[in-house]
């Protein structure tokens, strides 16, 4: 046992001293921390710029930005209200109707939240009942601004638009600002219904929508009043909507949102087996082949029998790809705890499967076992190969055989499809059987099949590790070609000329 | 006391019989040579006693044990075809293969930086091995060999391989450890490394052993050779077996190339000469070089010098 922790220590140090470990270790955390910033930067946050050319007179371009104003303020009142309702601070002001989760905003309750000071006053209140390190609400920006039609482009006639308004849309200037949404309200509007949009993209549903709701509301009262309905009766009739009440789940309390974040520790914890258990195992893989190919192997033999350099090897690449883990789940709690908000809130119930014993035991026997599962096939590729062109061919389809799959699986459980032929396969399936066991625990695995696939995995694990231990005190040293099909089994039946 | 034993030990290869029914002792403190030309079962023979691959028949002896890992912390090994963790510094390295023996570390480290300065690398024991010249690295191989102290050194072929300097050291290395009392077996198809070295050995062929004995029992093997300066031919003298005339000398004499009858003693020969009043001017024996008793034991194909 000594040989094969001092082993162990070797492949653990040889693995750490290499740059590209370290490369790859903090690959993943500033990627995520990356992400987050890059995203940032991505994000849209300036707001598409809206111009209304109003021949009726201005009255509906007035009522446009009345409209999109509303929808801002809808918007911001129902973040309010989410807000409000992740952090309980409804005792803020118990009457206010960010306080109110259960309806959705109608027009009045928007104009009664701008009348009673909009955000800035909800947050003045807020800010006095929130606990310490509660984050402050942003509003998002508005989606759109309306920017006023220059004189030169208001007296060009309709039939000339298309072309005046070119240099409008896609300016040539460096710093010039492109006015996205173009939209034109011909003067004999209400006698005809046709309005023209102009924009310098694919025109998104919101716009389209607001506009087309604003001028159908505009068209019916001209209908009504036509009809003989007194002009305030036809303009009430337009504003008619029901109260609609609403009841939705708290944030992170969805079904799929709860399911899907439940799902995510167990799935990561699938995923980061697969990530260090390639990125270990192709490590170790070459450390085998360097011992190889440098003619070491004769040496370490006579100090240490086969089987102890092999599990020397496993227990230092077992070692490495914890490590990894362990790095990377700190980075993340770290990240919790520097970070608030959604992140904290998504992480919480994202680790409530820890609150199971029986779920840590189950995550950490797959992850173990799995990490041994697997690793022995890298270890047997590198005591069968003089070099890493060698081992390149064993390698592709045994990584491709692992990974597909698995690839598959991840997607299916993270579109929460639990079942079907496909899951039960890669569950039994000992060499898919830790990822999909781990992928599956956050959706709910049942115990039996738990306790069953984990002990098919221990015996396919244990027969694995006595064959593997054949190939490897064969293979060791060998020379010569790169062996057949029928030469790997010879040496794993114990008959080949080198045993 | 007796340090290995192989008892009829045999070792087949699917169709290929690698060492074929061999057996010998070697004692404490002995350093024996274990001679033979490429493919002859050197190699293969001690892997077995190493216990890295299993004999098919026969059984074997190592420090009064069966061969195996327990006799590591005891046992020292130079491979034929070395090398070493190239990312790994040259006393991490000594250090490794010392714990692997069985040493602590602080025992492994104390040993490998004497090892180390005695070889003239103490300016780099820090030194990875990929940044050490093919000498230096030799030396730290052999540093790991016998970091340990070991009462047996095994050597594949450890000459094999290494420039003049190295191998002046690895020879000062084998007397030095041998006069400390250490057993040394090491196999070589170079035959002047073991007529320096050697107490005892073994000449092996196509894995049969063909002699065993010390360097004078070989020599042994093969009639007496004599230089002569003389007036008239040696074959007129008995067990003479053939006369060479290699030309002429001063004033009348002439040289030759005598070989003796098999079991022929020279001195009988001389006092021969004496009582015969056969005119001499030089009478020297020839010693047999071991290549020659190796040559004339297994054949010219087995050898190289």
């Amino acid at each position: 046992m000594k040989n094969v922790l001092i082993v162990a220590g070797r492949e653990f140090r040889q693995i750490l001293g290499m740059r590209s470990f370290w490369l790859t270790l903090l690959i993943l955390p500033i990627a995520f921390g990356i992400g987050p910033l890059a995203q940032r930067f991505l994000d849209k946050h300036e707001p598409d710029r809206v111009m209304i050319i109003d021949r009726t007179g201005g009255g509906e371009a007035r009522a446009i930005e009345q409209r999109f104003t509303i929808e801002h303020n809808r918007a911001v009142l129902g973040d309010l209200s989410r807000y409000v309702q992740r952090h309980h601070l409804e005792g803020a002001d118990r009457s206010a109707l960010w306080a109110q989760h259960d309806r959705w905003y109608s027009d009045a309750d928007v104009a009664r939240f701008v009348a009673n000071g909009g955000v800035d006053a909800a947050q003045a209140k807020l800010k006095a009942a929130a606990p310490k390190g509660t984050p402050e609400f942003e509003a998002d920006k508005p989606d759109y601004e309306v920017v006023a039609v220059p004189p030169s482009l208001a007296a060009v006639p309709d039939a000339r638009l298309d072309e005046a308004l070119k240099p409008v849309l896609k300016p040539s200037g460096k710093d010039a600002k492109p006015v996205n949404y173009v939209l034109l309200v011909p003067a004999d509007f209400g006698a005809s219904p046709l309005v023209r949009l102009w924009a310098n993209g694919r025109p998104r549903s919101s716009l389209v929508a607001t506009v087309q709701d604003v001028l159908t509301r505009d068209l019916r009262t001209r209908f009504l009043a036509s009809q003989g309905v007194s002009p305030s009766a036809a303009q009430s009739a337009s504003v008619i909507a029901p109260a609609l009440s609403i009841s939705t789940p708290p944030p992170g309390g969805g079904a799929k949102e709860s399911m899907l974040v439940r799902s995510i520790l167990p799935l990561a914890a699938a995923y980061l087996l697969m990530m260090s258990l390639m990125l270990s195992g192709s490590w170790m893989l070459q450390g085998t082949v360097e011992e190889r190919s440098n003619k070491l192997l004769e040496t370490v033999l006579a100090c240490v029998s086969p089987e102890e350099l092999m599990y020397g090897k496993l227990l230092g690449t077992v070692g490495v790809g914890i490590f990894m883990i362990a790095v990377w789940i700190g980075c993340g709690v770290f990240a919790a705890y520097a970070t608030s908000g959604a992140i904290a809130d998504m992480i919480r119930p994202a680790l409530d499967p820890l609150s199971s014993p029986g779920t840590i035991l189950a995550m950490l026997y797959f992850f173990v076992v799995g990490y041994v599962t697997i690793s022995v096939f890298f270890l047997a590729i590198g005591s069968m190969s003089d070099s890493m062109r060698d081992a390149q061919g064993y390698l592709m389809p045994v990584i491709m055989a692992i990974i597909l799959p698995i690839t598959i699986l991840m997607q299916a459980v993270l579109a929460g499809n639990t079942g079907g032929v496909m899951m039960e396969v890669l569950t039994w399936v000992p060499v898919w059987t830790p990822f999909a066991v781990l992928a599956r625990l956050g959706l709910g695995i049942p115990t039996w099949e738990v306790i069953g696939t984990g002990l098919v995995l221990a015996a396919f694990t244990a027969i694995e590790l006595v064959l593997l231990a054949r190939l490897f005190r064969a293979s060791l040293l060998a020379q010569g070609q790169r062996p057949n099909l029928a030469e790997v089994v010879a040496r794993i039946r114990g008959s080949a000329a080198g045993a | 006391m007796t340090v290995l034993t192989l008892d009829r030990v045999s070792k087949r290869f699917d169709q290929v019989l690698a060492v074929d029914d061999l057996s010998f002792d070697v004692s404490e403190g002995e350093v024996f040579g274990f001679l033979g030309g490429n493919g002859a079962g050197k190699t293969t023979s001690l892997r077995m006693v190493l216990d890295i691959i299993r004999p098919t028949e026969g059984t074997i002896e190592v420090l009064g044990r069966a061969p195996g890992r327990e006799n590591s912390r005891d046992i020292g090994f130079l491979p034929e075809e070395r090398g070493l963790y190239r990312q790994m510094t040259a006393l991490d390295t000594i250090v490794y293969f010392g714990r692997l023996k069985g040493m602590t570390p602080a025992d492994a480290r104390k040993e490998g930086t004497a090892l180390l300065d005695r070889f003239g690398l103490a300016a780099n024991t820090k030194s990875t091995v990929d940044k050490l010249s093919k000498g230096m690295a030799q030396k730290v191989q052999l540093a790991t060999a016998i970091v340990n102290r070991p009462r047996l050194l095994i050597l594949d072929e450890p000459f094999s391989g290494l420039d003049p300097v190295n191998q002046g050291l690895l020879e000062d290395e084998i007397r030095r450890l041998s006069a400390a009392g250490s057993t040394v077996v090491f196999s070589t198809h170079v035959m002047q490394h073991a007529e320096r070295l050697c107490d005892r050995l073994l000449l092996l062929a196509r894995g049969r052993k063909k002699f065993e004995g010390t360097l004078d029992e070989a020599q042994a093997q093969l009639p007496a050779r004599l230089s002569v300066v003389a007036k008239e031919s040696p074959m007129l003298l008995p067990r003479v077996e053939s006369a060479n005339h290699l030309g002429p000398a001063e004033n009348g004499w002439h040289r030759w190339d005598v070989r003796l009858e098999q079991d022929a003693v020279p001195g009988d020969v001389l006092e021969d000469c004496v009582r015969r009043g056969f005119a001499l001017r030089r009478f020297e024996q020839q010693q047999a070089s071991l290549h020659d008793v190796f040559v004339h034991i297994v054949g010219a194909p087995e050898t190289q010098q």
